[in-house]
């Protein structure tokens, strides 16, 4: 069977090829023909030069790796944009009909992503005439679990856009762009689109209600990012306050809480992470560095006392038991699925610990630092982006002083 | 044997088609060809002419810019045709072997006596021959500079990569050349001479083991602890300005020939493996310096599409069944052109081919060895991963950012991280293991000939 369909696709292409080369009627649109060719079948090509064998793996199988590692994700995040639909809307619903109304709610959020985001892919493509990369697939799914659930389509469509044309393709492409696509088509959207993007508004969904006989605006529903923020005073047990509206450390650690479609839950985050982990296709060292570098400003903060001091004023940020800043807001999203993507992170073995770490200082920071913004991570991940060239600079300058040293030692001893 | 250096950055790849043991001679057939063009980067002037007759041994041509550096033949006969590339270059001088036995002798030497004889004397006598040739240079890998006195001279006996002739089969029953040349070697340096040889637990003492004079290294870890470049880092590491030798041991047993017997070596030994070739031809076999490579397959080869590699599947030269026995070649290793297509072959979870990505499941299986054939296994794409290519480095060598400085001409950068410590081949297995098909060696080649050319 499978030869069969084998055979006949590869002799549909062999037939349709020559439209797509040098002076056939399609040749602009080969990119298009280059990618379905060898998405159904691995490429025919033998290898040139001086390594005449290569490895089974290629990139297609690494992209797609990652966004295997998002599929927990994405189930969470419709089963819970379905939950906090019902939930705040105070009607009954059964399991199945909350993964329905989530489906509806998130799928078409990552369709939108990937269908602009693919036709600006495929654009350049042909325009510059280089393959589409891979890793579209990665930046089109990543993007739309970070957006809140209630985001409008047209603004997933202009966020990607901006992710795509100015995050990477005018830095000449996949490989060279400087910062994370993905992030970028959010941070975007978190400044162009501020009121959409944060706050109490994550789980506001239109719905109808049977009694009225129209659609009215459900309640809002917080991120416990957002009400730490807001408490603001001093001396406040922040820990039971959350808990008292609703947030206890297992329900943020569980998930089915307001927030970004993917952010919320820790378990599918942490199966990705694995997942990353296991395969090799994801750094642990930028994890395990983002997460003590979280873990350890985050201790450091609970010593400080909340309120102004000197001529900084620190939110009720600085009393959360350092655990909850793991579990809270987007961290762990961003740390697993963010900070490790390859391209735009730090590339040296030590420079990945320091860009992991840094981001999770910089997150608690922005946090608790900053009333302005409740959540730090984007910021934190954007930011050691633009950090991570001069994070390698230093490391390579260290690694050739320490080659220097080695060197050295064998012209001393031969004296 | 104890290791006296473990390496632990490297991979060995399970690939099927190993040698087997044997030595078998191969007799002469067809013609006999000299290929000038093997030696890269080197002008020869000819001093023959078609229908001329030589000796084995007889003079051929010269460098054009060291006059007493020759090409001498391998056999005696008449030649039959000089073939000519680009803006004249020389490339191939075709010679039909005849039934003289005359040959052009030269100076005969005692193992002992060479210890004794001046180094000025063993390199005229090198040159004069041609087999000065076989002598290389770090940095650079080039034809060695007899002008210049090298800091130690390094032999390697060690054979990681997928497929290389095993020095110690090489040397059964070569106590003498073996000896001899080592001897030879000692004179040519003030520093040390370097035998480096694996330390597997089943070596039992032989003729290599017991090499004297020279310093005996050994070496333990997964390829590239075989290669040159590995030895001299751990041992005597290049810096600017020096200048180390290298050779093989096949080359240390064809000087060695050359001394005792006062004549150029007609012969050379050649590994035979890979599993484009029948499993009785993969072994050893003794053939004629420049026989054609079709009478040596004739009949051997599988059905079908194949590659014959010079060298090893990592780091070799494709050759071509109307092409010959070239004077540095010291094994050949058959490929499958494998040209064929998979359905969805980019997420199949495949057991048969093989990869050292955890991502890929034959990755998981441990013990297994995996056929190739020389498909790609993946399209070209953008350099996307990093910081996996150091695990395949066991120099102390960053291999991201020196792919950068090379990228970029950026020769200055280069230099600083260690580049005149490579060799090309040493990033064979990053090359290998890269997803996006990245050719690191090739890159690095071109930044080596561009600082060699411009001077450091």
């Amino acid at each position: 069977m499978n030869n069969n369909i084998k055979e006949t696709i590869e002799s549909k292409h062999k037939e349709i090829e020559p439209l797509f080369h040098k002076g056939g009627k399609f040749e602009k649109f080969f990119p298009l023909f280059e990618a379905q060719d060898t998405f159904a079948l691995t490429p025919p090509d033998v290898t040139k030069g001086s390594t005449h064998v290569r490895d089974a793996v290629d990139l297609k199988r690494v992209m797609f790796t990652v966004v295997v590692a998002l599929i927990p994700c994405l189930l969470w995040g419709i089963f819970n944009a379905g939950y906090n639909y019902y939930h705040y809307s105070g009607m009954e619903a059964n399991p199945l009909m909350i993964l329905f109304r989530g489906t509806l709610i998130v799928m078409p959020i990552v369709m939108t992503s990937y269908i602009v985001g693919g036709i600006w892919e495929v654009t350049f493509a042909i325009v510059r005439k280089h393959e589409i990369n891979e890793g579209f697939l990665v930046t089109g799914l990543l993007f739309p679990l970070t957006l809140p659930p209630t985001i409008a389509l047209w603004q997933v469509a202009v966020g990607i856009t901006f992710g795509v044309v100015i995050g990477k393709e005018i830095f000449g492409g996949t490989g060279f762009n400087i910062l994370n696509p993905a992030l970028t088509a959010r941070a975007y959207l978190f400044f162009a689109h501020a009121k959409d993007m944060t706050g109490d508004v994550w789980a506001k969904f239109r719905y109808f209600d049977p009694e009225l006989g129209k659609y009215v605006d459900g309640k809002t529903g917080a991120t416990p990012l957002g009400l730490g923020a807001s408490y603001g005073g001093q001396g406040a047990d922040v820990a039971e306050r959350l808990s008292s509206d609703g947030f206890s450390l297992a329900s943020i650690f569980g998930g089915l809480i307001p927030g970004s479609i993917a952010e919320t839950a820790a378990i599918p985050i942490l199966l990705g992470a694995a997942i990353l982990i296991v395969s090799g296709v994801g750094s642990w060292k930028i994890m395990a560095g983002g997460v003590a570098g979280l873990l350890g400003t985050a201790i450091l903060m609970n010593f400080l006392p909340s309120g102004v001091v000197g001529d900084v004023t620190l939110t009720t940020w600085t009393q959360v038991p350092f655990i909850y800043h793991l579990f809270m807001g987007s961290f762990l999203f961003g740390i697993v699925f963010m900070a490790t993507d390859p391209v735009s992170a730090a590339q040296t073995d030590l420079g990945k610990w320091i860009y992991g770490a840094l981001i999770g200082v910089v997150t608690v920071l922005v946090r608790v630092t900053n009333p302005g913004f409740p959540e730090g991570v984007m910021l934190a991940i954007i930011f050691m982006n633009v950090m991570a060239p001069i994070i390698d600079y230093y490391v390579v300058r260290g690694h050739i002083a320490k080659r220097n040293a080695y060197l050295r030692k064998f012209s001393y001893a031969k004296g | 044997m104890t290791a006296d250096f473990k390496i632990k950055n490297g991979l060995d790849i399970p690939m099927e088609g190993a040698p087997g043991d044997f030595i078998r001679p191969v007799p002469l057939k067809g013609t006999v060809s000299v290929f000038p063009s093997e030696y890269k980067r080197v002008k020869f002037k000819l001093l023959v002419e078609e229908g001329d007759t030589v000796k084995q041994g007889g003079v051929l041509a010269r460098r054009k810019d060291q006059e007493d550096f020759l090409l001498r033949s391998p056999v005696a006969g008449k030649i039959l045709a000089i073939k000519l590339g680009d803006r004249r270059s020389l490339q191939e001088i075709v010679i039909e072997p005849g039934n003289t036995r005359e040959r052009e002798s030269f100076t005969k030497y005692t193992v002992d006596g060479l210890l004794k004889t001046s180094r000025a004397e063993l390199l005229a006598l090198l040159k004069d021959t041609g087999m000065m040739a076989l002598i290389r240079q770090r940095p650079f890998n080039v034809i060695a500079d007899a002008s210049v006195t090298p800091k130690s001279i390094f032999v390697n006996g060690m054979n990681t990569a997928p497929f290389r002739p095993d020095a110690h089969v090489l040397c059964r029953g070569k106590s003498g050349e073996l000896q001899a040349g080592l001897n030879a070697l000692t004179r040519l340096t003030d520093g040390p001479v370097h035998l480096c040889l694996a330390a597997a637990k089943s070596v039992t003492p032989d003729v290599l083991t017991k090499a004297s004079n020279v310093q005996v290294n050994y070496f333990d870890g997964p390829h590239p602890s075989g290669n040159t470049s590995t030895h001299i880092h751990y041992l005597d590491p290049v810096m600017p300005g020096d200048s180390v030798w290298t050779l093989r041991v096949s080359d240390v047993l064809r000087i060695g020939e050359l001394l005792l017997n006062g004549a150029i070596p007609a012969t050379q030994t050649l590994m035979i493996a890979g599993n484009g070739i029948d499993l009785e031809a993969r072994g050893y076999v003794t053939v004629t310096t420049g026989m054609s490579l079709s009478s040596l397959f004739n009949g051997s080869l599988i059905e079908g599409e194949t590659r014959i590699v010079r060298g090893d599947v990592l780091y070799g030269e494709k050759a071509d069944l109307t092409g010959g026995v070239h004077f540095y070649d010291q094994g050949y290793v058959v490929l499958p052109e494998d040209r064929e297509r998979h359905l969805l072959g980019w997420y199949a979870p495949t057991t048969e081919m093989y990869s050292a990505h955890k991502v890929v499941p034959s990755a998981w299986l441990k013990g297994k060895t995996f056929s190739f054939g020389t498909n790609t296994r993946g399209s070209k794409r953008a350099l996307v991963l990093t910081g996996i290519y150091d695990k395949y480095v066991p120099l102390d060598i960053m291999v991201d950012p020196l792919s950068r400085a090379c990228i970029s001409k950026d020769t200055e950068d280069a230099i600083a991280l260690g580049i005149l410590e490579t060799d090309p081949e040493d990033f064979a297995l990053c090359t290998f293991v890269c997803p996006s098909k990245t050719d690191f060696g090739a890159i690095v080649a071109e930044t080596l000939t561009l600082i060699q050319e411009e001077g450091f």
